[in-house]
């Protein structure tokens, strides 16, 4: 461990000062209602009081709800596009859970293909994570049978470790040393370091919900053509959609315009495969049926994301658990995927 | 299945951004049928005029600003650059919006995108081309893709059909190919009027009827979902096999590059890795969304 620092959390005001000189700081925040990262307002670090998770995922930094792709307006020479001013704020997300920075991995392997997103990238691109582990992770989280943990580092560019009145940080990416480097932190002794490992320890002990994840792509196409299954674990579903909206590694978008022909723009929002209208054409729709909505929910985060890019699109955060209307617990679900029998065994 | 590598592929607008489309102007409104329209249109970007490319099967998504986007294939063929084309039913918001657009009017196009007919694997093939209603639209460009490159194939079949004569789009392609001694068109309708002296039929019908041999033949069939249903069939017992099959399918598409989510039949996105695929792909595809 090439030198780890320490942050007092009474001097942490100072620091994220200091670094908002520099980067657009986004900090959890309640002060909108829901528990989001918000820009830093100088002063505030009271979340390390209350900050388990945000409500609203940090993708909303570089995936926003909605956000203007172009305007429109029509002139003598016809119709003019005009690109809003192109997004060149250098973000530090601060506190980021480790379950949220792996999502952005995952929303990368989407955004940063042979089709470059310009929007989401030139908003990652320049952007630093730093990452806090967790100390308190609730009981719906399960990111430890997804290939993660509290204090896993995929992603982050710095990790901080809560051990009590400070904070232990550990430059993971160049960038996130560097950026350690030139802030003038105290190093962190033996016992510092010796107390991270156990604050690391002990939360990864506090994750006790557990799912086998192991052949879920084989178990989840061997009851795929069951209609009785899937009609049963979706019956209580309404359709709403917060799973996905809130879900930081859902990606799904929708493009409309709005204004008129003469002057408007061109807008993206998030969209759900919830949403009946998701798939809907004129003539017909594939997934008219709520229980195709929510196979291929379940489907495409454990089987057909993980065909493409060869990893889970979930990372364990609980919030659709914890944020369902009724309850719809994917981790319990999970669990009630029929084993393997033998004779189907892995594919 | 392998999914396309996309960097292979010729991509317009590969630079910059991807979703800022290109404008266009309209040049010419054909009428098909009461509710299907051809428009002819060309960028207004002179070198764009000089510069696109693209392969038979390929879509674009098309914009009425102020409307919105929707993706359309492109109905000209790559061997006639004069005009680029695209076919209409007018059936939502765009399509709507897109009906009551003038000569002279501008649309936004950006594309081409998906990944076309296989034409390389066409050549030297007797091919039989099957096609219902605005199904026609992706076929006409390959038809006429193989009719100015005739001497690449073998026997060309086409057969195609729709719901009444009023239905029946591409008349005038439907006149050339009738003349032209080098194709043999069967054209059908599913009930015929007092005027109509031709076959009367559904086309999985007429298609057993023309009976075209297996042999070194390729089938490309693109129609309402109801008409591929019973016509894949129908070639099996023709003897071609699932490979021999090629189609195109249709899905609700917004971005077209394989982010937005919602074409997708399991891990197969239709915009990108489609929109043709042969029966043998779609058999094999892990869900039955198709």
């Amino acid at each position: 461990m090439a030198g780890s620092k320490k942050i007092k959390k009474q001097d942490l005001a100072r620091l994220l000062s200091q670094w908002s000189q520099e980067f657009s700081l986004f900090v959890p925040s309640r002060t909108s209602g829901p528990a989001e990262m918000t820009e830093y307002d100088g002063q505030d670090t009271s979340f390390l009081g209350w900050y388990r998770n945000t409500i609203i995922p940090p993708k909303a930094s570089f995936l926003p709800h909605m956000e203007e792709m172009f305007s429109f307006h029509r002139n003598k020479q016809g119709h003019q596009l005009e690109l809003p001013p192109s997004d060149e704020q250098k973000r530090l997300i601060f506190a980021i859970r480790p379950c949220d920075a792996r999502a952005l991995t995952i929303l990368d392997n989407v955004f940063e293909d042979a089709y470059q997103d310009p929007y989401y990238r030139g908003r990652r691109r320049r952007a630093i994570l730093v990452g806090l582990g967790c100390t308190n992770p609730y009981d719906s989280c399960f990111c430890t049978s997804v290939g993660g943990g509290p204090s896993e580092t995929t992603g982050v560019d710095i990790m901080l470790t809560d051990i009590g009145d400070e904070l232990v940080a550990r430059g993971i990416t160049k960038a996130g040393e560097e950026l350690i480097a030139r802030s003038n932190l105290a190093r962190a002794t033996k016992a510092d370091q010796k107390r991270a490992e156990q604050s690391q320890e002990a939360a990864r002990q506090k994750v006790t919900r557990k799912v086998d994840t192991r052949d879920m792509a084989s178990r989840l196409q061997a009851v795929f053509d069951d209609r009785d299954y899937w009609q049963q674990l979706a019956a209580k579903c309404l359709s709403c959609g917060i799973c996905t909206l809130l879900c930081p590694t859902c990606y799904c978008f929708d493009i409309n315009d709005e204004g008129s022909p003469e002057k408007g723009t061109r807008c993206r929002s998030l969209d759900s495969c919830a949403f009946p209208d998701y798939t809907k054409m004129p003539m017909e729709n594939p997934r008219d049926e709520k229980w195709r909505r929510v196979r291929n929910r379940l489907c495409h985060k454990y089987e057909f994301y993980p065909m493409l890019f060869d990893t889970i699109a979930c990372t364990g955060c609980g919030r659709c658990i914890r944020l369902c209307p009724v309850n719809w617990d994917i981790a319990q679900i999970l669990e009630g995927v029929p084993e393997l029998s033998q004779a189907e065994g892995p594919k | 299945m392998t999914i396309t590598d996309i960097s292979q592929r010729k991509r317009f607008l590969a630079q910059g951004n991807v979703y800022l489309p290109h404008i266009a102007v309209i040049e010419r409104i054909i009428d098909e049928t009461p509710g299907i329209r051809t428009f002819h249109f060309n960028f207004k970007d002179e070198r764009l005029r000089g510069e696109f490319t693209f392969e038979s099967g390929q879509f674009g998504e098309f914009s009425v600003f102020g409307v919105g986007e929707a993706p359309f294939c492109i109905s000209s063929s790559p061997t006639r650059q004069d005009h680029l084309g695209f076919t209409v039913q007018r059936v939502g918001r765009v399509t709507n919006a897109l009906h009551r657009l003038a000569v002279g009017a501008e649309i936004g196009f950006r594309g081409p995108y998906g990944n076309g007919f296989p034409i390389n694997n066409l050549e030297g093939k007797n091919l039989v081309f099957v096609a219902g209603g605005i199904g026609l639209a992706p076929l006409r460009s390959l038809v006429w893709n193989v009719i100015d490159n005739r001497a690449k194939y073998r026997n060309v079949d086409i057969i195609y059909g729709a719901r009444s004569p009023a239905d029946l789009c591409f008349k005038y392609d439907l006149d050339s190919w009738q003349k032209d001694k080098t194709v043999n068109l069967f054209t059908t309708v599913d009930k015929g009027d007092d005027k109509w002296k031709g076959k009367v039929g559904f086309v999985p019908q007429v298609l057993e009827g023309v009976a075209p041999s297996a042999d070194g033949a390729v089938a490309v069939v693109c129609g309402p979902p109801i008409m591929i249903r019973f016509t894949f069939p129908v070639l099996e017992k023709l003897g071609f096999t699932p490979e021999q099959m090629l189609t195109t399918l249709e899905k609700r598409m917004k971005c077209g590059i394989g982010k937005c989510g919602r074409c997708n039949i399991g891990n197969i996105y239709v915009c990108r890795d489609g929109p043709v695929f042969s029966y043998a792909q779609i058999m094999n595809l892990v869900s039955s969304e198709y």
